[in-house]
């Protein structure tokens, strides 16, 4: 076990080599390399916006239990 | 300043004003200057405006506003570049990206920026947190009228 979420197992063993997998969830990046390609094309991906896409935004914000504004950002 | 942007065509920024991310942002690394704008009609809304180039700009939100329970760990050595000692020194903002579904918001990469320093980074918050929360599904319910 790596963490409490992903799983390395072997997969195959010929003579001295071991093949391992990795079983992951597929939103957990296995190595940071892929954490911040990941990041990379989420960026390049948002960065498409425009105003006329986030119109709607106002209408999705949740609003707190309380009703109160939270001062802290 | 003045900066010719693609959205909002040319506008004038007080160089104090300009947020510097030292290591640009992942997938925009040469964007290293950038001045955070209210949205026109919506206040749940800033833009991140590049600096030096005008078609480069992110949709930013609060992530309080929209997700009441999120919660961020950031490892310590993720801020120091930052110059934050104090959490408190940091605000915190959510980059509005979309998928198939909709409006969505990455929870995994906050950007955080010291504003007294004008200092900005985009980091990675432990734990398992989504690239893409889908806005549209999480709303909550209807409320019952009277």
């Amino acid at each position: 076990m790596i963490g409490d979420t992903i799983v390395v197992t072997i997969v195959d063993i010929r003579g001295d080599k071991v093949r391992l997998g990795i079983n992951a969830p597929s939103e957990v990046p296995v190595h940071r390399q892929e954490v911040y390609e990941a990041i990379q094309r989420e960026n390049l991906n948002a960065s498409q916006l425009e105003p006329k896409d986030t119109q709607s935004i106002g209408q999705l914000a949740e609003r707190n239990a309380t009703g109160s504004r939270d001062s802290r950002k | 300043m003045r900066i010719n942007t693609q959205r909002f065509g040319r506008i004038d920024v007080d160089p104090n004003d300009v947020l510097t991310f030292q290591s640009g942002l992942p997938g925009l690394e040469d964007c290293r200057e950038w001045a955070l704008l209210a949205d026109a009609s919506n206040d749940a809304l800033g833009w991140l405006q590049s600096t030096n180039q005008g078609d480069i700009a992110l949709a930013v939100v609060s992530p309080r506003r929209f997700v009441p329970h999120y919660q961020v760990r950031i490892p310590r050595s993720e801020l120091t570049p930052l110059s934050i000692s104090d959490i408190r020194q940091a605000q915190v903002v959510v980059v509005v990206g979309q998928n198939g579904t909709g409006l969505t918001l990455n929870l995994k990469a906050p950007i955080v920026i010291n504003l007294e320093a004008r200092t900005g980074r985009q980091v990675v918050a432990s734990g398992e947190l989504p690239m893409q929360y889908e806005l549209s599904t999480n709303r909550p319910p209807l409320k019952k009228s009277a």
